[in-house]
């Protein structure tokens, strides 16, 4: 596990440092800081930064170090505080492929602002884009969750009090130049923030106009001339002291949960989770060692311990929030799908947030099984999954196949974060068994060695795409997390989310 | 019970009705408006207003108003004022102080002269004003007979030089004293300041309590002053202090008075300057090395002694010395600029309090101090056993004196303390006039600010730290925890605590912390313990580090610089008359400086200069009707 978590932070330092040096070094010569670094001086001294997806677009459009390669996306989203406020920051980073948008660009933009809309959330945009990467056009201009639906999402969150603040530090081209302009507040960089709808080549294109970037769309035209941002700013660090002042003008956030109970640290130190997991996901262990660190003062009041003994649940304390845990340790056979679906309404009905530790390999199978209505109580887990008003937190942190992932609250189950450990697997079926399913349904298989031949790729397919890096760079996750951190993150989201009152639970038909 | 009138303010005042209140004495202060709630009237038994400290018959009405029986005049306003002796003597009011005609006589250069040349006591050879000036052994120094404090003296080094230098010495001694007449004498070009204090009662007994050397001075301010003098051998220091007494003795003085010489470095010889006719600013330090039979002397409780008829109750063989004693002069003034006089609000004020310093000060914290008075806000005096230990002693009372709201000159004094001149008794009168003392680094300083700063800001209880899992750490995901970075003035200084360690500009530090509480922080930098103490607000960080006061501005957002700049075209805001235009064309304009001024909608608007810079035109006369945008000034930025 140590080597997996040191992999994870090798990779993570590496995507951080965003795009290739000369990138880089080109960015800062400009008196431009880095989208990292312009993070940091947002936020608050020491204000820690919930980051989401680093690793997103990790592999897909090149290797690591490649030159197509597109570290976190391009594009800095996470959870901080400024001016004493948790708020959701969207920074571009310029030195990845001039922070234009590729698909994966546009998935992290709006899962950001996903989660400013779930939890109430004012969004910074620092903005330093090119606009949409134009080779790519139609996997990122056109549907339903591409980079219209950014400027949409802008205006129904203003619409729903959630402060919209963008701080043009670059260039802020074509569709970008909506980001500042459908913005409450906006703030732009003298000399270095440009927004224009074309910029001079498509002028000089479509009308024969010759201007200068600065003429067109600059900070200086924009505050005095067109109004279309609201502060002019001399530089980097000055723009950034303007939004964290103008976070600090907005009405204060009061939280709707509070933690019930001071904070009381885990008996064992977070590290020792490293060797009570075993890193081969099929070796079994007792979850509750897991749970004994993640919880405060590592009391968990456990919920039908003598039923259904595969799934664990009952309650506990996180940084003072209260949660509910449910947490496999084992398959899922009817009783701990009835135990989870029974514990899961209590904490709708007490309105006590859901943390959810998958490692599952499924739903038990077999004639057995089936004739007593296994599907039928599965059903019941998934309602109360689907059906659950409270907050949903989920964490991988070892398999996560079949129904299980749905049972367990998968990504479609819209729990408020998920988290993958780097120890985690996941794909409908495990790979041998795909490959056995597919070699079955084939007629002409004809001795060991063909069957062989022709399940090793199905195998090779299943465990690259099975991997947390494949889900993690497709956004199907929040990010990979050092398994150390859990506690740690459970209760920054916990606090984060805990801004939005929950509503009262209703459910869908349970099929008795 | 008697009753003594202080006409004096500030630390004098204080330390003397410390004296005068431990002998049983009702004590009375006198004082303006301006220091109407000054420690010094709160510290006395009664107040009394007056519209000057140097207004006499004001002074003199107090003290008959108080029913005092003497006056205490301090040093400086009226204790060398011949009249305020005669008008109290008048009123049947004693001075602590010697007689009207003493003062008369010690106070003109031209005449205590005299009275030294009739006591035996060597004084600087001069020239008859009716030779010829060809025939002056050069430098001579030119000075006004009834001068004081540096007026009216020349310096010159050649006889072409000499009539201009004697006009002017004489025109300024005229505007200054009122009385031209100019001594010329030898010039010393390297001396060292020796001045003896001496005690004389109403019995005809002369005492000294041995010599001080002042020689570390600025343009004739005392700076550090020390007992004993350290370069002189015992023969000249009894040469010197029978010289003293003899002069004291030929005058018939009385009370506490100091006798000031000029020892020539080349020669070792030494020559009578002055008398000063009360008790000095430096007397703590030869309080601090005399023991009487063994034990302190308190000059004050000898002035009282002496000015109630009673004769000095021991003889000269019970003065003995003990040890050495440095005083340190602290002044609102910033030192490493052009020394110039600060005035505002004190926030907080530390003063030393070890064994072996005193302390003699008026200053609290949130006290107003203005430029009306002088600007000593507090001594230092540290006593050690030999001058090393006294001068490690004022260095480490130094480091411990912190003074914030307003700029002194700790770092200065503390820089010079401990600097390797002072330390070899090099500097002499003329030192501090021909050599600059560097300006501390503000490297540790800005450590601590930044430091501090985030110390605070990421405690759970600020406005912006978090608490929980949201504890301001810096925790970032599958990472190290971020430094945090601190926007100090220009500067930004990069706090790494993980690391412990903090950069600005490409210096590095390791920074621990030891403790921090009630402003004062202490860290080990680069494994050297230090500390300072400070005063983080929002706008401005405040740090004392060797004595030296730092003061970051942090940028408001807001201010100036967002909108300033830009474009230097001036537009009418709104369509309105030209009431004033300022400027022409050509015209240097600095930032802020108003160009025109226009009336519209019943409102007068400046029309301000956005920079400095040149005006290149201008649009408009006072008179005219312009409509709304139209240019009226432009105005062309100085290249910077």
């Amino acid at each position: 596990m140590r080597e997996l978590v040191d992999d994870l932070r090798a990779r993570l330092a590496r995507v951080r440092q965003g795009g290739s040096e000369r990138a880089r070094q080109k960015h800062t010569d400009r008196g431009k800081l880095l989208a990292r670094d312009r993070v940091d001086l947002l936020l608050d001294p020491g204000s820690p930064f919930l980051e989401l997806a680093p690793l997103a677009a990790h592999g897909m459009y090149g290797a690591d170090g490649d030159d197509h390669a597109v570290p976190s996306a391009g594009i800095v989203t996470g959870i901080g505080r400024v001016s004493g406020r948790a708020c959701v920051v969207v920074a571009n980073d310029a030195t990845v492929k001039g922070g234009t948008y590729y698909p994966m660009t546009v998935k992290k933009h709006l899962r950001a602002q996903t989660v400013a809309a779930e939890n109430h959330l004012p969004c910074i945009y620092l903005v330093d884009s090119g606009g949409a990467f134009l080779p790519m056009q139609d996997e990122v201009f056109p549907d339903r969750e591409h980079f219209g639906r950014i400027f949409f999402n802008q205006a129904n969150l203003s619409a729903a009090g959630i402060p919209q603040i963008a701080s043009v530090m670059g260039s802020c081209t074509a569709g970008g130049a909506y980001v500042p302009a459908m913005s409450d507040e906006t703030v732009i960089v003298r000399d270095q923030g440009t927004i224009f709808l074309g910029g001079p080549p498509l002028v000089k294109a479509a009308t024969g106009e010759v201007v200068t970037a600065e003429d067109l769309g600059g900070g200086d035209v924009h505050a005095r001339t067109s109004g279309v941002v609201d502060h002019l700013a001399e530089d980097d660090a000055h723009a950034l002291a303007i939004v964290r002042s103008i976070v600090d003008t907005l009405p204060a956030a009061r939280p709707a949960r509070e933690p019930a109970a001071e904070v009381e640290e885990p008996h064992e130190p977070p590290e020792s989770v490293y060797d009570v997991v075993p890193t081969d996901t099929r070796t079994p262990y007792d979850v509750r060692e897991v749970i004994r660190r993640v919880v405060d003062g590592s009391r968990f009041h456990e919920f039908k311990k003598l039923y259904g003994d595969t799934l664990v649940c009952g309650f506990a304390r996180i940084f003072g929030y209260e949660v509910g845990i449910v947490a496999n340790n084992g398959i899922l056979f009817s009783e701990s799908a009835l135990k989870g679906a029974h514990f899961i309404e209590l904490c709708n009905q007490r309105k006590i947030p859901l943390v959810f530790l998958q490692n599952i390999t499924g739903f038990m199978v077999g004639r057995e099984y089936e004739n007593k209505g296994i599907a039928r109580d599965g059903a019941k887990l998934v309602t109360a999954v689907a059906c659950s008003v409270v907050p949903k937190f989920t964490v991988v942190i070892g398999g996560s196949f079949g129904a299980g992932n749905y049972g367990m609250c998968g990504r479609a189950y819209d729990p408020r974060f998920l988290w993958m450990w780097p120890n985690a697997r996941i794909s409908v079926m495990g790979g041998e068994q795909a490959a056995s399913v597919l070699a079955t349904v084939r007629t002409d298989l004809e001795d060991e060695a063909a069957v062989e031949a022709f399940k090793a790729p199905i195998r090779d397919q299943y465990e690259t795409q099975g991997s947390p890096y494949y889900a993690s760079a497709r956004l199907w996750d929040d990010g990979i997390i050092d398994p150390a951190d859990t506690r740690r993150v459970l209760g920054m989201a916990l606090a984060a989310t805990s801004y939005v009152p929950i509503p009262e639970p209703s459910y869908g038909i349970f099929r008795m | 019970m008697k009753t003594l009138l202080i006409a004096n303010r500030g630390e004098i005042a204080l330390r003397v009705m410390r004296t005068a209140r431990r002998l049983g004495w009702r004590t009375v202060a006198i004082h303006t408006d301006l220091d109407a709630d000054a420690p010094h009237v709160r510290a006395a038994d009664a107040a009394v207003r007056v519209a000057s400290y140097l207004d006499i018959d004001a002074v003199v009405a107090a003290a008959r108003e108080s029913g005092a029986g003497h006056v205490h005049p301090g040093y400086g306003f009226l204790s060398e004022r011949a009249p305020f002796a005669r008008a109290l003597a008048e009123a049947g009011i004693t001075l602590v102080g010697p007689s009207a005609d003493v003062m008369d006589e010690m106070g003109r250069k031209d005449a205590a002269r005299e009275v030294a040349v009739a006591a035996g006591v060597p004084v600087v050879p001069s020239y008859s004003l009716t030779d010829d000036a060809t025939t002056y052994a050069y430098p001579v120094l030119v000075k006004a007979a009834a001068g004081g404090g540096g007026k009216g003296m020349r310096v010159v080094r050649d006889a072409g030089d000499y009539a201009e230098a004697f006009a002017s010495a004489q025109r300024e001694a005229r505007s200054a004293f009122g009385d031209d007449t100019i001594l010329v004498e030898k010039y010393v070009e390297s001396g060292r300041h020796i001045e003896v204090q001496v005690m004389g009662d109403t019995h005809g007994t002369v005492l000294h309590f041995f010599e001080r050397d002042c020689s570390t001075q600025r343009r004739h301010q005392k700076v550090l002053e020390e007992a004993p003098a350290p370069t002189i051998d015992d023969d000249q220091r009894a040469a010197i202090t029978a010289s003293a007494v003899a002069l004291a003795q030929q005058c018939g003085y009385t009370g506490a008075g100091t006798v000031e010489f000029l020892l020539d470095n080349s020669t070792g010889a030494f020559y009578f300057l002055e008398m000063n006719t009360r008790l000095q600013v430096e007397h703590p330090v030869t309080e601090e090395v005399v023991r009487v039979a063994g034990g302190h002397v308190d000059l004050v409780e000898l002035q009282l002694l002496v000015a109630t008829g009673e004769p000095l109750p021991f003889d000269q063989g019970a003065v003995t010395l003990e040890g050495h004693a440095i005083e340190a002069r602290v002044y609102a003034e910033d030192s490493f600029h052009g020394f110039l006089p600060q005035a505002g609000r004190t926030s907080i004020v530390r003063w030393p309090a070890s064994d072996g310093i005193r302390v003699d000060h008026a200053l609290e914290p949130g006290q107003e101090v203005s430029t009306s008075y002088d600007p000593m806000l507090g001594k230092v005096i540290a006593w050690g056993t030999d001058r090393e230990a006294a001068r490690a002693a004022l260095v480490g009372a130094l480091d411990e004196t912190a003074i914030l709201g307003i700029t002194t000159n700790t770092g200065f004094l503390r820089a010079l303390a401990a600097s390797d001149e002072f330390r070899d008794t090099t500097i002499d009168t003329a030192w501090l006039d021909d050599h600059e003392v560097p300006e501390p680094d503000p490297d540790v300083a800005r450590v601590f600010g930044a430091w501090t700063e985030v110390l605070l800001d990421t405690r759970p209880d600020s406005r912006q730290g978090g608490s929980g899992p949201w504890l301001a750490d810096g925790w970032r995901m599958g990472a190290d925890p971020a430094p945090d970075t601190v926007v100090l003035g220009d500067d930004l200084v990069v706090v790494d605590r993980h690391r412990a360690r903090v950069s600005h500009a490409g210096h590095l530090h390791d920074v621990r912390l030891v403790s921090a509480a009630d402003h004062t922080v202490h860290l080990l930098v680069d494994g050297r313990a230090e500390h300072a103490v400070l005063d983080v607000q929002r706008d401005v960080v405040e740090v004392v580090h060797r004595g030296q006061r730092w003061s970051w501005v942090r940028p408001d957002p807001f201010g100036d610089r967002g909108t300033a700049a830009g474009d230097g075209t001036l537009l009418a805001p709104m369509p309105g008359t030209v009431l004033a235009v300022n400027v022409v064309a050509g015209q240097e304009v600095t930032e802020g400086e108003t160009l025109g001024v226009m009336e519209a909608m019943k409102m007068e608007l400046a029309l301000k200069a956005p920079f400095a810079g040149t005006v290149t035109s201008v649009g408009a006369g006072a008179g005219d009707l312009v409509k709304l945008g139209a240019t009226l000034f432009v105005v062309e930025a100085a290249d910077v």
